[in-house]
């Protein structure tokens, strides 16, 4: 009842996200159209290879993140209990499809915060989302 | 068995039999070791590319080395008890020049080849929080071995070596915005050029 209710609500806002992202798209022109609507939990992404991304891209420079070598930054926030977080930089509901969303163009979604847009693709996007939603 | 070993209080002192079973261990496990050693060295055992990330307990045990290392042989720098907005806005120019590509800047990504690189260059925003003025200057002038960090004191002064510790103290304070508002490129003055010619122009920036 609950899980059916939550996974509702997912599937819904993942449909407004994707329309959102087509929008975006559309209005940079540089991006490929965006996938399907992601399944949750596991949306294609590979949590083994997004740990190496995590490590090759430096998020532990910015953000505490239990597991990683030498990831004790604190310019962001700490990212151990992501799966747990109710909202993205304060302003995108934390589902798999906005993380994406949030990894790929950060500069996009708010515009001059302190996270750079990494140059991720979707794949490798959703390699770290899986990452992070593999931790409890 | 002697009356006398009977007797001896246990442990306090080993026989000669047992010092010599036990300098034979030590012996041979010390060989094996060499044995090891020269196979990972001549036989080509060790990675030694950059496409793989380090063995975790090896990458912490290089990290603390070379904290350790800046820590010691910065200990004697005297750094200035402060830093002047001019040598501020000269460090950053010249971080945006010449460290950017590698570290990024506040809201700025690195260079792409930058997330290709072993160990990581770290992004540098909250540096100042993670080192004392001194440590950064000993790191900036003298670099750090097997990374790609050069020692910056071989095409920079003093003065401009201070001036990106100066820059590095204050970017926790400054926004992206303001970053980007005072790099010289997007205010095109052409000030502050560094001395080391730049073939690599990032596009769009």
């Amino acid at each position: 009842m609950t899980v059916s209710r939550s996974a509702m609500r997912f599937a819904r806002s993942g449909r407004t996200v994707t329309a959102l992202g087509l929008a975006f798209a559309a209005l940079v022109s540089a991006c490929a159209p965006s996938p399907p609507a992601p399944k949750w939990p596991n949306f294609g992404g590979d949590a083994h290879r997004g740990k190496l991304l995590v490590g090759r891209y430096s998020c532990g420079a910015c953000h505490q993140m239990p597991g990683i070598e030498e990831a004790d930054g604190l310019v962001g926030p700490p990212l151990a209990t992501f799966s747990r977080r109710t909202m993205i930089a304060g302003l995108l509901p934390n589902t798999p499809s906005n993380l994406v969303l949030w990894l790929r163009h950060p500069q996009a979604v708010t515009p001059g915060n302190a996270m750079p847009d990494l140059g991720l693709t979707d794949a490798q996007a959703r390699d770290i989302a899986a990452y992070l939603y593999a931790k409890p | 068995m002697t009356r006398d070993s009977r007797h001896r209080p246990q442990q306090l002192i080993p026989s000669r039999r047992t010092l010599i079973i036990w300098l034979l261990g030590v012996a041979s496990v010390l060989a094996v070791m060499g044995l090891g050693a020269l196979a990972v060295v001549e036989g080509g055992l060790f990675d030694a590319t950059a496409s793989t990330p380090d063995n975790p307990i090896a990458a912490v045990g290089i990290h603390t080395t070379f904290i350790r290392s800046v820590q010691v042989r910065a200990a004697h720098i005297q750094a200035p008890a402060s830093f002047s907005p001019a040598q501020v806005q000269a460090g950053l120019a010249d971080y945006d020049a010449s460290c950017a590509d590698c570290h990024g800047a506040p809201g700025i990504s690195r260079a792409s080849w930058a997330n290709a690189m072993t160990p990581s260059p770290p992004y540098l925003y909250d540096a100042a929080r993670q080192w004392r003025p001194r440590e950064l200057y000993w790191i900036v002038g003298q670099g750090a071995r097997m990374t790609a960090m050069p020692a910056w004191s071989e095409s920079r002064s003093s003065d401009q070596l201070w001036s990106l510790v100066a820059f590095l103290e204050a970017m926790p304070y400054l926004t992206p915005d303001e970053y980007a508002r005072m790099r010289p490129r997007a205010r095109g003055t052409g000030a502050a050029e560094p001395r080391l010619s730049e073939p690599h122009q990032r596009a769009g920036r």
